[in-house]
C-alpha cells in the first residue's frame, strides 16, 4: 500500500491512466497515418490495423478526457479550462493541442472512411459528399498538422510533468522525449493488438511495417531511460537521491527491473527480432508482444508518475 | 503527388512559424519580473519565535480556514543541543509570494495569479477548477484544496480581510514576540527594508529561481545535526 502513497504526492494513478490513454491516442493516430502513406496506399479503409488505430485513437482520447475531468475537484466547472487560457500553463496549450487534434483526428477519420461514408449519405444526405470531397481536397495540409499535433500531444504528456520544479526527477528535460517514445511505441502496439483483433491478417505487410518501425523505437527508448537517469545521478544532490529512490530496492524498483525493462522492452524487442527472422507471424506472437509492449508503457507511466513525486527539490 | 507534398510543406511549415512565432514573441517578456505598484514582503525572525502558534490560530479565525487544512504552519525541529542548553527550531510554513511562481505559471485557466497592485500570489477561486497543477508545482507545498470551495487555497497576506481593512495580517498582528514583519519593498523607507538591510537573512529554495518574498532570520548557529 505504501508504494502509492508517499507524503508530498499530489497526482494518483488516474492522472497515470490519462497519460498513457493520451499517448496511445497520438501513437495510434500517428502510425495510422503512417500506414496509410508508406504501407497500404489503396483502400486504407479495408485495412484491419488502420481501422483499429481509427477506433482506438478517438476512445483512448475521449476516454482519457473523461478521466481527467471526472478527477477535478470541480468536475463540472471543466468548461472554465476552454474559456480561459494561460499561455505559460503547459496545461494551457495541451488542451489547445488536445482539442485540435481531436477535431483534425476525426476528419481524418472521415477522410480514411470516405467510401463508407459516400456510400451511406448516397442514399440518406447527399449534401454530406460535399464535406467529404473539401476534406480530401485539403488532405496533405490536414495530414501534415495531425502528424505535427499527435507527436506534439505525445511529447506534452511529458511536459506536463517537466514543467514541475519541486520534483527533481520530474523536472528532467528527457522526460517529454522518453513519453513520445513510449506514447508511440504504445499506439504501434495497439494498433497492432486492435487489428488482430478485428481480424486482420497477422502476416501482412502492415504487421511488417510496425514491427520494423518498432525495433528501433525500443532501442532508442532504452538509450533514453539510460540517459534519464544518468542525467539525475550525474546532477547529484536530490536528483541523485530521487533516481536512487526509484531505481532501489522496493516496490518500484521492481516494477522498474522486471515490469518495464523486461516485460515492457526486453521482450518486445525479443519478439519483433525473432519475428523478423523467422518467416510466418502467428495470432499469439503478435497479440502477445503487443500486450508486453502496453502493459510495459503503462507501467512507466505509473512508475514515473509515483516515484517522481517521492523525492523533493 | 508534388502537389500534394508541396501542400503538405506548406501547411506544416506555416504551422512551425506561427508557433515559433508566438513563442519568441513570449520569451522577451519572460526575463522580467512582473510590475507591481506594491511588493509586499514578510520577514520572519526565527530567533524570536517561540512556536506558540498564535499566528496559525489567528490565520485560521481571521480567514476562516477549516480545520482540516491550514494555511500557516510552525514546523517544529529539535531539540538541539545538549540539556540543559536546548533548542527547538521554528520554520514558517506558509505561501512565499515567489515573483515568479510556479503555480501562477502551470495554472491553466490563470486562476492563480499575482495581484498587479500589491505583488501578492492569489487564487480567483471562481476560475479554478481544481486540477491541482499548482499544487504539484509548488516546491514549498503549502497549497491544498480547500474543502468548502473545492478550489485550490493558500496564504495571502490578508488580502480579503485585514489588509482590505487596513490593518497588518492576521499572523503579525497575534504574535507575542514580535518575529513577525509586514511591510512594502518598493517603499525604502518601510522598517522591512531597513531590516532586510540591517541583517543576514535567508530564503528558502532560492536556487529554484521562485524569487520568494517570505525572508527568515535564522534561529541558531550550527547546521549540521548529530
Amino acid at each position: 500500500m505504501s508504494a502509492f502513497h508517499s507524503e508530498y504526492l499530489v497526482w494518483h494513478w488516474p492522472i497515470a491512466f490519462y497519460l498513457f490513454l493520451a499517448g496511445v491516442s497520438a501513437g495510434a493516430m500517428f502510425f495510422a497515418v503512417l500506414l496509410k502513406h508508406l504501407c497500404v496506399k489503396d483502400s486504407p479503409h479495408l485495412s484491419g490495423y488502420i481501422r483499429a488505430a481509427c477506433l482506438i485513437a478517438p476512445v483512448t482520447v475521449m476516454a482519457g478526457l473523461g478521466i481527467l475531468v471526472t478527477d477535478l475537484t470541480k468536475p463540472l466547472e471543466f468548461w472554465k479550462i476552454l474559456v480561459f487560457y494561460n499561455p505559460t500553463s503547459v496545461m494551457s496549450v495541451g488542451v489547445m493541442i488536445l482539442l485540435v487534434y481531436t477535431v483534425l483526428m476525426f476528419m481524418w477519420i472521415a477522410l480514411v472512411m470516405r467510401p463508407y461514408i459516400d456510400e451511406w449519405s448516397e442514399m440518406h444526405l447527399p449534401w454530406l459528399q460535399k464535406i467529404t470531397q473539401w476534406l480530401s481536397n485539403i488532405e496533405p495540409t490536414l495530414t501534415g498538422i495531425l502528424v505535427i499535433l499527435s507527436l506534439s500531444l505525445g511529447a506534452y504528456t511529458g511536459f506536463l510533468l517537466s514543467a514541475l520544479p519541486g520534483y527533481p526527477m520530474l523536472n528532467n528535460p528527457v522526460l517529454p522525449i522518453l513519453f513520445l517514445l513510449s506514447g508511440l511505441s504504445s499506439g504501434a502496439a495497439s494498433s497492432l493488438l486492435g487489428g488482430v483483433l478485428l481480424h486482420g491478417n497477422p502476416d501482412s505487410r502492415e504487421v511488417k511495417f510496425i514491427h520494423k518501425i518498432e525495433i528501433p523505437l525500443i532501442l532508442v527508448e532504452i538509450v533514453v531511460i539510460f540517459t534519464f537517469f544518468m542525467g539525475l545521478v550525474l546532477t547529484g544532490g536530490q536528483s541523485k537521491i530521487a533516481a536512487m529512490n526509484a531505481l532501489g530496492f522496493g516496490f518500484w524498483g521492481a516494477v522498474f527491473w522486471f515490469g518495464i525493462l523486461v516485460i515492457g522492452l526486453s521482450v518486445p524487442l525479443a519478439m519483433n527480432l525473432f519475428m523478423t527472422a523467422t518467416a510466418k507471424r502467428r495470432w499469439a506472437y503478435v497479440a502477445a508482444t503487443a500486450s508486453c509492449s502496453l502493459l510495459g508503457v503503462l507501467m512507466l507511466r505509473h512508475f514515473i508518475l509515483y516515484t517522481g513525486q517521492l523525492t523533493i527539490a | 503527388m508534388d502537389n500534394i507534398r508541396r501542400q503538405f510543406i506548406k501547411g506544416g511549415t506555416a504551422l512551425v512559424a506561427a508557433t515559433s512565432l508566438y513563442l519568441l514573441h513570449d520569451a522577451g517578456a519572460q526575463e522580467e519580473l512582473p510590475q507591481t505598484k506594491k511588493r509586499y514582503a514578510l520577514l520572519h525572525d526565527e530567533t524570536k519565535c517561540i512556536g506558540c502558534n498564535a499566528c496559525a490560530e489567528a490565520c485560521r479565525l481571521t480567514n476562516q480556514v477549516p480545520q482540516e487544512v491550514a494555511r500557516l504552519r510552525i514546523e517544529r525541529t529539535g531539540p538541539y543541543g545538549e540539556f540543559p542548553d536546548q533548542y527547538y527550531r521554528f520554520t514558517r510554513v506558509s505561501c512565499q509570494h515567489c515573483e515568479e511562481a510556479p503555480c501562477v505559471n502551470v495554472c491553466p485557466t490563470g486562476a492563480a495569479n499575482i495581484d498587479r497592485s500589491t505583488g501578492i500570489v492569489s487564487v480567483n477561486s471562481w476560475k479554478c477548477v481544481g486540477c491541482q497543477y499548482c499544487i504539484a508545482a509548488c516546491p514549498y507545498h503549502i497549497r491544498f484544496i480547500n474543502p468548502v470551495t473545492h478550489a485550490a487555497d493558500k496564504c495571502d497576506f490578508c488580502k480579503e480581510t485585514n489588509l482590505r481593512e487596513g490593518k497588518q495580517p492576521a499572523c503579525v498582528m497575534a504574535c507575542p514576540t514580535g518575529a513577525l514583519m509586514f511591510g512594502d519593498l518598493e517603499d525604502p523607507h518601510s522598517k522591512i527594508v531597513a531590516a532586510l538591510n540591517s541583517q543576514p537573512v535567508y530564503r528558502a529554495k532560492e536556487d529554484l529561481g521562485t524569487h520568494p518574498k517570505l525572508f527568515r532570520i535564522r534561529a541558531k548557529a550550527g547546521e549540521v545535526s548529530l
